[in-house]
């Protein structure tokens, strides 16, 4: 996040006078954070409940977690789309 | 290290002081090379020069020299691994499960050898142990039946013996009274001849006594 | 406050030739030297053949395979994947090779930051797991059992049809690339960005700013160890998607 926050004020920074830019910026900001809140919900709650899963049945405790990454992966892919679109963004 | 990075965007220079004043130097000569309309120019002193031409290269975009050196290495490190290393590693395994199942195989066939060894051993030790219970049995039958023989010799002579001494116990007995009967019917013999002067029969003397006796000795 | 200025992305990014001509830079060293060391690896696993226990490169590889074997394929393609054994443990043992350099001193640079190696590996498994379907089911038959799955209402089609040709071949492969690049990008703008950060509070002219530095400081070696995780997570989730692809098209009743 302070990664992302410092990228944000050094685009910020280098064109105080051009909006463009700064509107560049200001959405590339709020792609990769808009699009990190879905992913967040979906991963921790997918986490949660093959964690649960576990516990419930340990003997299929292999099974789940193969199956929660996979399902991590998939999530996850969401929220790397919105930092690609960030860098594309700020960047390109 | 001093390490210093000078940035330009949009002829826009942007000095970066990091590490020592080095950035002071070499800033201007950054400025000079790329005076011109370029997007971005980035200079590490030391590890990176010039990387850019005329515009940036796009951060995420694939270069097509990486893109044939990945391609490259990949493909070769798969046919390596695909047509030698790895059969070579899997039949490598493969050779060693064999010889650890053949192993265990071999410790199995052992194992049920040794357990019909000690069955058979079991068997013919119940078979011994048998034979030697009947042979116990026996000497003990011959045991008892010769001392049930023994002690009814024995008893037997025990009992002759009694009888023989009951017999001559009786002998002497018979003996005795008869002489006491003789001495009686003499005496009484005698009594009666002084009482009397006359001889009395011997005969009734003789039963008289025996009478008197055999009702002293019944009394 | 402080001369702190986030360097121009590319110069974290793109690195120039090492000799002139051939476009040898960092990235395609990594990349040889991924393959380089998996080949030694098994070169001198298999150098001589033992009935003992396993032991050095030799049980290093062992356990490698042993992890493509149960933990990829066994548990999404089943016993007949097998046979994938050495492309799987290829692309495992290859993106594995080329993300652990992020963290690895002097190179500080994954080689998947790079969008050219993730978008070949992607296309490569996309090639793959296409022919795959194409040679068990034939063209027709693959296309039909991508597009048109079994098991949906009839009316449904106009929806799911356009919907699983764009995530079949469209999606797949992008969100193959684009998760391993992103992934191993964002690690390693994390770890410069907390660098620069403790590298300038270290050396700021404020004496009182020297000791917060420890705080980046922290959180860059957090960071660090939490690279070690994402590289081998990241490796190990492309194996696992490239082999349901190839799974999934060999026998799409899965």
């Amino acid at each position: 996040m302070e990664a992302i926050s410092m990228l944000v004020s050094a685009a910020a920074e280098k064109d105080p006078n051009t909006t463009g830019s700064g509107l560049t910026a200001l959405g590339a900001g709020l792609a990769y954070g808009f699009a990190a809140i879905g992913p967040a919900l979906g991963i921790g709650n997918l986490v949660g409940k093959s964690v649960e899963a576990m516990a419930r049945q340990p003997e299929a405790a292999g099974m789940v977690r193969t199956t929660m990454f996979l399902g991590i992966a998939f999530t996850e892919a969401l929220a790397l789309i919105g930092f690609v679109v960030f860098i594309l963004l700020k960047f390109a | 290290m001093p390490t210093a990075i000078v940035t330009q965007l949009n002829g826009h220079v942007v000095q970066v002081r990091l590490a020592s004043e080095t950035t002071d130097t070499t800033a201007p000569a950054a400025l000079e090379s790329t005076a011109t309309e370029t997007e971005a120019v980035a200079t590490e002193a030391g590890a990176t020069e010039t990387t850019a031409a005329t515009t940036a290269p796009n951060p995420i975009a694939a270069t097509p020299n990486e893109l044939a050196w990945t391609a490259g290495s990949f493909l070769v490190l798969f046919v390596i691994m695909r047509y030698f290393l790895f059969p070579r590693l899997k039949k490598a395994t493969d050779a060693r499960y064999a010889s650890i199942r053949a192993n265990v195989e071999g410790a199995d066939q052992v194992k049920s050898d040794a357990r019909s060894a000690v069955a058979e051993y079991e068997a013919a030790l119940a078979a011994v142990q048998a034979e030697a219970a009947g042979r116990i049995d026996a000497a003990r039958q011959t045991l008892d039946n010769e001392r049930t023989a023994q002690l009814a010799q024995v008893n037997a002579r025990i009992a002759a013996a009694r009888a023989e001494a009951e017999a001559a116990t009786a002998q002497a007995r018979a003996a005795a009274q008869s002489q006491i009967a003789t001495a009686v019917a003499t005496v009484v013999t005698r009594a009666a001849e002084l009482a009397t002067g006359r001889k009395p029969d011997a005969s009734t003397v003789d039963a008289t006594v025996k009478s008197v006796m055999e009702s002293a000795v019944t009394r | 406050m402080l001369a702190l200025e986030f360097p121009e992305i590319n110069s974290l990014l793109v690195w120039k030739n090492l000799f002139d001509g051939v476009g040898f830079n960092k990235i395609a060293l990594i990349a040889v030297l991924a393959t380089t060391i998996s080949s030694l690896l098994f070169f001198f696993a298999t150098r001589k053949a033992t009935s003992d226990a396993p032991r050095g490169a030799r049980n290093l590889a062992e356990v490698i395979v042993d992890f493509i074997e149960d933990g990829v394929i066994m548990q999404t393609m089943g016993k007949e994947g097998l046979a994938w054994t050495p492309f799987l443990l290829t692309m495992f043992l290859f993106i594995y090779l080329c993300n652990v350099p992020g963290i690895i001193p002097f190179f500080q640079m994954p080689a998947t930051a790079r969008m050219a190696v993730p978008m070949f590996l992607a296309g490569l498994v996309w090639v793959v797991f296409n022919a795959t379907g194409i040679k068990h089911q034939g063209p027709v038959g693959y296309l039909k059992s991508v597009l048109f799955p079994p098991g949906v209402p009839k009316a449904l089609y106009i929806l799911v049809t356009p919907i699983e040709l764009i995530s079949t071949f469209l999606v797949r492969p992008f969100s193959l690339a684009v998760r391993l690049f992103a992934n191993m990008l964002a690690g390693h703008i994390l770890l410069v960005t907390f660098a620069l950060l403790s590298e300038a509070l270290f050396q700021a002219k404020d004496k009182a700013l020297i000791p917060v530095g420890i705080l980046p400081f922290i959180m860059l070696v957090f960071l660090t160890s939490f690279e070690v995780l994402v590289a081998f997570l990241q490796a190990y989730i492309f194996a696992m998607l490239t082999a349901v692809y190839i799974g999934g098209a060999a026998h799409p009743e899965h």
